[in-house]
């Protein structure tokens, strides 16, 4: 009888054959394993992020300063954007769970390159390392230490982020360190899919959830190198005076942020396209219905992604682009709207005569549906040019920016945790307290950000550690769902941990899903996954009188419907 | 990698691409003042486009790939929009008169090709 | 990681027919598939490389020409062709692994590594030549603001000259670094002409760097030659 993956010598290993529990988890290959290191470093950098936000927070609690000065503020919001953005949302769910689930979902042993999944999840241990020290500086002039961190926000924009005592051209090493995580981890996903798939599963036969991965894949590996070319561009500004950004020597500001944000802004629609893929395996194994349109989805992940590279102007309305430019984008950035509606209509419409169940997985992902739509709709009113000069670096944009990703990306990240939880654990959650956090979650992002859309449209300013009076109550309604909100996040991450710790065993299969990463021999599942890959003849959300239509025998992988 | 021909023909492939290239590489060195004086830069490129498209089908075996031809056709198609969109900025650049970068190249236009 | 030789386990529907399953061992058509991915990215970078540098080329397009004119094209040729016939070499050696002439194929790698040195001599010598004429990376001439200054266009043309040739540099280096590594491999039998996918994807990489150079050559020694006949 095969063991499961979690237990001491069930893992192949890069190096050797190490004895001891720490050094197999130290050079694993296995992709759940490594799966769930990435989780493991990553929360510790989100907590690190919520807490500085919480700082900010409380400082703007009241107009005037109260815990920290200016300067320390812009500290905080870039040390937040910087952990948020770099180390924890880019990465996120492709190396979560795109490591955990997606083999198990297409039948495959484990990735196409396990080797290189490793030394990339070690590389992107060294780029957090890097990023870290970038944000500290330490410059020593005349015998005199002077310390001082990183305040340029997380853009970085050019021509002051290079001028300034900051380690920009560190940090970019970080971004591309990262980046080369990324687009290692997204080509071996790419290979993965196209290779490894089990026999008879054609793309439209698998999960929604692997279709986004292969999107986000796409984009890990055409957008980020754009990255390192801009680092190579700013080392040559920094050391060898050559000014290709800095106007005073000829440079043109625009082109860093044109090219900063055909990365960055790719990036956005790699955060959300596998987050979406999350929802589109949670609605209809929680409704008891295949899914409406999976055609439609899975098409629209691809044309998400492939819209995604050819919007980016629209970050730099404000910045002195051309006016024909901007009407481009703004035209284009419209188009990104059409797939993403596709996708919620197709969702509700699964939900429609469905047998729901409000476990809380399902829960996320309805509060997903709610938080999402504000947070996509206000998106659309900031693509229109007139409109954005107005809302431009405003609280508005900051409030679109946290219903999308927040709202979206980790609320969804979060309904992945909950309905993965017992196949990566093989125990059971505490339902009732997951639905308190859930709800204090809920409560609290909307209850944080909402007042941000009325304080950004009378006028408040981003990245501001003051504010006129009558901003007042817009910021303490703000800084009381920030309590809530965090009191949630904790009450969410004990129940995981403890739980992880001396919950109920569960068994194989227990939400009744379809999908192929669920008929596992053993919960949780063995070393090399699946003890026979499956011959695949039938779609992936087959349900017949609200139960899975298509039944095997977990020791041989033979259907018996 | 399945493959019908001899050792002899697929090195006469080789040699026939080479061949080619050097044709190509001395056109390359000879147009600016040969012929086509004003689009040397349009004939420069387009040169560089036949020889990439010559290593590419032939050094690199591109013949036949269907799913990694796609996914070169797409990369190029995205470098492409990159360029074109970013043409287009420039080329409406509307702060010209306001502009240091601009007003710097016109006192500088003088300057001559013999500076060194 | 298997200590045991792999065998491809077989897949059976329902009504009994049998399929191979793929599995990531020894998957040529995946290891091809992952480098070209991996080119792609290459094709990115230099992409929005080639990128800014027309965005200054629009914007200072008589600059451009100037200092593209003052570029040395006789080594620059040379080096064009020297790298033309070591995409050749690098080709023939993978073709005589192909067909089990293992020893030939590593003289055909040699081959290449001498002339990939070769390259990096000229463009050392060229590099000289340049700096001995102050256009050098930091030097005043490339520094804006200065009375030494040269123009905006011009520093910028320098500028990106030096980071592209440079940045293929590098990639030089590194295609030697592999080569003799790969060398390694062949003499460890760990590449033989049963199992070639290193030797395949590195002679990838080296056209790959001569794809790079085929588009660098013209954009920066060409775009001026119709205003000198080449050389300092």
């Amino acid at each position: 009888m095969s063991k499961s993956y979690l237990e001491l010598g069930e893992t192949h290993c890069a190096i050797g054959h190490p004895k001891t529990a720490f050094w197999q988890w130290m050079l694993t290959v296995d992709h759940k394993r490594i799966g769930i290191m990435y989780a493991a470093v990553m929360f510790v950098f989100f907590f690190v992020a919520v807490f500085t936000a919480l700082a900010m927070r409380i400082e703007l609690f009241a107009p005037g300063a109260q815990i920290m000065d200016g300067d320390t503020f812009n500290q905080a919001f870039t040390l937040h954007g910087v952990l948020m953005i770099f180390l924890f949302i880019i990465p996120g769910i492709p190396a979560i769970f795109g490591n955990i689930v997606m083999p198990l979902m297409i039948g495959a042993k484990d990735v196409s390159f396990p080797r290189l999944n490793w030394a990339t999840f070690w590389l992107y241990i060294f780029g957090c390392l890097v990023a870290l020290t970038s944000l500290f500086n330490f410059n020593i002039t005349e015998g005199e230490v002077l310390f001082n961190f990183a305040d340029t926000g997380w853009t970085f924009y050019a021509p002051y982020s290079l001028n300034t005592g900051t380690n920009v051209v560190t940090t970019l090493v970080a971004a591309f360190i990262l980046g080369m995580a990324s687009i290692l981890t997204g080509l071996n996903f790419l290979v993965t899919i196209h290779r490894l798939r089990a026999p008879g599963m054609d793309f439209f036969k698998m999960p929604l959830f692997v279709w986004g991965i292969y999107a986000t894949a796409w984009i890990q590996l055409l957008a980020t190198p754009v990255v390192g070319i801009t680092l190579i561009l700013a080392i040559m500004e920094k050391y060898f005076g050559i000014g290709i950004f800095d106007p005073s020597k000829g440079g043109d500001p625009v082109l860093f942020q044109h090219l900063f944000w055909i990365y960055s802004h790719p990036a956005v629609y790699l955060m959300i396209l596998p987050a979406f893929g999350i929802m589109s395996e949670i609605i209809p194994v929680f409704s008891r219905r295949e899914i409406f349109g999976y055609r439609t989805i899975a098409l629209s992940s691809a044309s998400i992604a492939g819209i995604g590279y050819l919007v980016w102007g629209h970050h730099l309305f404000t910045s002195g682009m051309s006016d024909i430019a901007k009407t481009i984008f703004s035209f284009l950035t419209f188009f990104v709207a059409i797939p993403t509606g596709i996708k919620f209509y197709d969702w509700i419409a699964t939900m429609y005569k469905g047998k729901i169940i409000l476990d809380s997985p399902m829960l996320w992902a309805l509060g997903t549906i709610i938080t999402f739509a504000i947070g996509g709709l206000t998106g659309v009113t900031i693509a229109m040019v007139g409109s954005d000069i107005h809302l431009q670096d405003t609280y508005y944009s900051v409030a679109h920016f946290h219903y999308a990703i927040l709202g979206g990306v980790v609320f969804l990240l979060f309904a992945g945790m909950h309905y993965w939880f017992p196949l990566v654990t093989g125990k059971f959650y505490k339902e009732s307290t997951a639905k308190v956090a859930f709800y204090l979650n809920f409560v609290g992002i909307n209850l944080l950000w909402f007042p941000m859309f009325i304080a950004g449209y009378l006028g408040m300013p981003r990245r501001y550690f003051d504010y006129l009076p009558e901003f007042e109550i817009y910021h303490q309604v703000s800084g009381v769902g920030a309590i809530v909100i965090i009191s949630g996040l904790v009450l969410m991450f004990y129940n995981f941990l403890s739980s992880w710790k001396s919950g109920e065993a569960a068994p194989v299969n227990p939400w009744g899903a379809t999908t192929l990463e669920w008929y596992t021999p053993t919960s949780p599942p063995p070393l090399e996954n699946h003890s026979k890959v499956p011959y695949v003849d039938f779609g992936p959300y087959e349900y017949h009188h609200a139960q899975p239509k298509v039944k095997f025998d977990l020791a041989t992988m033979k259907r018996i419907d | 990698m399945a493959t019908t021909k001899t050792y002899e023909e697929e090195r006469a492939g080789y040699y026939k691409v080479l061949v080619g290239l050097l044709v190509l590489t001395a056109v390359t060195l000879i147009q600016p003042t040969m012929f086509l004086e004003n689009a040397t830069f349009g004939v420069q490129m387009l040169i560089g486009v036949i020889k990439a498209w010559m290593i590419v089908m032939y050094y690199m075996h591109m013949k036949g790939e269907k799913l990694i031809g796609a996914s070169v056709i797409f990369a190029m198609f995205l470098v492409a929009f990159f360029f074109v969109i970013v043409m287009i900025d420039v080329n409406h650049f509307q702060f010209g008169d306001v502009s240091h970068i601009t007003s710097e190249v016109t006192s500088a236009g003088g300057s001559s090709a013999t500076d060194h | 990681m298997s200590d045991h030789p792999y065998v491809p386990e077989i897949a059976v529907d329902r009504e009994g027919n049998e399929y191979e399953v793929q599995g990531w061992q020894g998957d040529f058509f995946g290891g091809k598939f992952g480098f070209w991915l991996f080119m792609l990215t290459e094709i990115m970078m230099f992409g929005a490389m080639f990128m800014v540098l027309t965005y200054y080329f629009t914007l200072h397009h008589d600059d451009f020409i100037n200092a593209s004119a003052s570029l040395n094209r006789t080594l620059g040729g040379f080096n064009t062709v020297v790298l033309l016939i070591s995409a050749l070499t690098m080709g023939l050696g993978l073709l005589k692994m192909r067909h089990g002439d293992v020893k030939g194929a590593k003289l055909m790698i040699w081959a290449t590594i001498l002339l990939a040195i070769v390259f990096l001599g000229v463009k050392a010598v060229e590099w000289t030549a340049e700096y001995n004429h102050g256009v050098f990376l930091g030097l005043p001439a490339l520094q804006g603001g200065l009375p030494e200054s040269k123009p905006f266009g011009e520093i910028m043309f320098f500028g990106m000259y030096f980071t592209m040739t440079g940045l293929h540099g590098v990639h030089i280096i590194i295609g030697i670094g592999l080569m003799l590594w790969l060398l390694k491999r062949i003499n460890a039998e760990k590449v033989t002409p049963e199992h070639y996918i290193l030797h395949f994807n590195l002679a990838l990489y080296w056209d790959l760097v001569h794809l790079i150079w085929v588009f660098v050559f013209p954009y920066y020694y060409m775009i001026g030659a119709g205003l000198s006949t080449g050389g300092h």
